[in-house]
């Protein structure tokens, strides 16, 4: 334990979701980490990470976008950059993996440098904050936070699609502490620890939601925003938990389609794991924003006693 | 879809008289041929995918279709002729009218990278199966498609002010494809986001400090790879390749 204090904190990369639709999961994420003893340093002049559209525009743009984040992460001293959102965390990974090749590295440094931004020497770790909570505090560390436990709340653990994937770039799998890229477990134990009453064998755990399509390609989020839902339904799940904006929201915005299209009885509410972890350790459901999510998790935690 | 073979693609036929160990076989040995390769085939697709930027790993497909088995589309959403194993076989071989038969497919790729995750030849499929659309889209074989029309939507959003305007980007993506946006629940969602404090869009939006440096950086590269990939060989047409 000694150990882990002694390391400088990582720095933390919000992405443009945190500070927009996402602003709940920034909010409640700073209480968990605060609580937990854990906080993070922001990346103050952060930019867009270009998340998976940029790259088919521009391969190289795709590539300039992240490393400017990264190497202000360096400048700040840190090794380490942990982020909240799967498509940063995919981007972030995919631009670490690439600069790794000198002549790439030289050439998005230069581009980096006209614009005014440090040089990146392609040496920092990428971490989702799920990731992060997990290997520093720990299931028990979070449980001994725990002051008005989940009781009898019935969880659906959600992944999505690129907290893991591909492992080549994020380092799933790589080391014991890491998470396991085939079955994730992480948000499980925290939810756990939390005293939800959680589904791990929950099928849709890592299915994706579509939201890379949310407005383009109505058919498919749609549809794939309903089978998480179904699926959650089916396995008799109450909150769904996730631990990506876009996913969050992407879901949340499909309501009403998925209401026409596939009847009521598939909405429930959904919320970020911090917002649920910010209740248990007894923040009240105002504090925890969860009146932000268009799904209305307030309401449903409000029936069920927390103030 | 018929029996191809890339070696009978590529090598023709003794032209006239062929004759093997002092007996005349002219005419007869290979004829039956001509039925099993249905024309025109272009190597000259996978020659330009190959050169691209993103489509440097085609040539490391085994065909094995893992891919395709996890491919959410394929299999979760039920999208059959949905199959990235085929998408690069067809630009390997260069099997240009099946290309442009399944070519209006590609642009549903979600970029969920299971393949990429799963691929154990280390081939990135979402990266490929988006340059074959490229190029599909670059000659004018297939139309632009919404989800071309988003990522660049979305690019001059993220270039602007270095940071996402997502209002602004549902805004005029939304207008770019004649749809209005309908009335009701837009109010409803701008109320919601404006008490929550979350609407900050157009001359609110938020941007990056510096990001007037980087921002001409930026738009200048673009202009680059666009001229770039204008000048990019096309290779032979499909009349020069089969011969």
């Amino acid at each position: 334990m000694t150990v882990v204090e002694l390391r400088e904190p990582p720095a933390y990369y919000p992405g443009c979701s945190l500070d927009g639709m996402g602003r709940a999961y920034e909010v409640s994420g700073q209480m968990v980490l605060e609580e937990l003893g854990v906080p993070l340093d922001r990346i103050v002049d952060y930019n867009c990470c270009g998340a998976t559209e940029v790259k088919n525009v521009s391969p190289d743009v795709a590539l300039v976008l992240p490393a400017r984040n990264l190497a202000l992460a360096r400048e700040m001293g840190r090794t380490e950059v942990v982020v909240a959102c799967n498509g940063c965390l995919y981007s972030l990974a995919r631009a670490n993996d690439a600069l790794a090749d000198t002549a790439v590295r030289s050439r998005v440094n230069e581009r980096l440098r006209e614009g005014g931004a440090p040089g990146y020497n392609g040496t920092a770790r990428v971490e989702h904050i799920l990731e992060y909570i997990h290997s520093r505090v720990g299931v028990v560390g979070v449980r001994a936070r725990v002051r008005r436990p989940l009781q009898g709340i019935t969880v659906a653990p959600y992944y999505g699609c690129l907290y893991t994937r591909p492992k080549l770039w994020t380092g799933a799998g790589s080391s014991p502490d890491r998470e396991n890229p085939h079955d994730p477990g992480f948000l499980d134990d925290l939810l756990e620890a939390c005293g939800a009453t959680v589904l791990r064998d929950f099928s849709a755990k890592t299915v994706c939601c579509g939201g890379g399509h949310a407005l383009s390609d109505l058919e498919v989020s749609v549809g794939f925003s309903a089978s998480i839902l179904n699926e959650a339904r089916r396995a008799g799940a109450e909150v769904v938990a996730t631990i990506c904006p876009l996913g969050q929201i992407n879901i949340e915005q499909q309501f009403d389609r998925i209401r026409q299209a596939y009847g009521a009885e598939l909405l429930r509410p959904v919320a970020y794991f911090t917002q649920l972890m910010a209740l248990a350790f007894g923040r009240s459901v105002r504090a925890a924003r969860l009146k932000d999510n268009f799904s209305r998790p307030d309401l449903f935690f409000r029936e069920r006693g927390f103030p | 879809m018929p029996v191809v073979e890339r070696s009978l693609v590529e090598t023709s036929r003794p032209p006239g008289k062929v004759i093997l160990d002092g007996v005349d076989v002219t005419g007869h040995w290979s004829t039956f041929l001509n039925s099993r390769v249905p024309p025109p085939f272009d190597p000259g697709i996978a020659q330009w995918v190959r050169q691209q930027p993103l489509g440097a790993t085609l040539d490391q497909c085994w065909q094995c279709g893992t891919c395709t088995a996890g491919c959410c589309l394929h299999t979760d959403f039920g999208l059959e002729e949905f199959n990235p194993r085929r998408f690069l076989y067809l630009a390997q071989v260069g099997y240009d009218q099946e290309l442009v038969r399944v070519g209006p497919l590609l642009w549903r790729c979600l970029s969920c990278n299971k393949c990429v995750e799963r691929c154990p030849k280390g081939v990135r499929v979402d990266e490929v199966v988006h340059e074959v659309g490229r190029y599909l889209r670059e000659t004018g074989k297939v139309p632009e498609s919404p989800a071309d029309r988003f990522d660049s939507a979305y690019t001059s959003n993220v270039l602007a002010r270095g940071i996402l305007d997502e209002a602004a980007l549902y805004r005029t993506y939304e207008r770019g494809e004649g749809r209005p946006l309908p009335v009701a629940p837009t109010l409803r969602m701008g109320w919601r986001l404006l008490v929550s404090g979350r609407l900050r869009t157009g001359p609110f939006a938020r941007r990056t400090r510096g990001w007037g440096k980087m921002r001409p950086v930026l738009l200048r590269m673009l202009e680059e790879e666009r001229r770039n990939r204008q000048r990019a060989p096309r290779g032979p047409t499909p009349e020069e390749g089969r011969r």
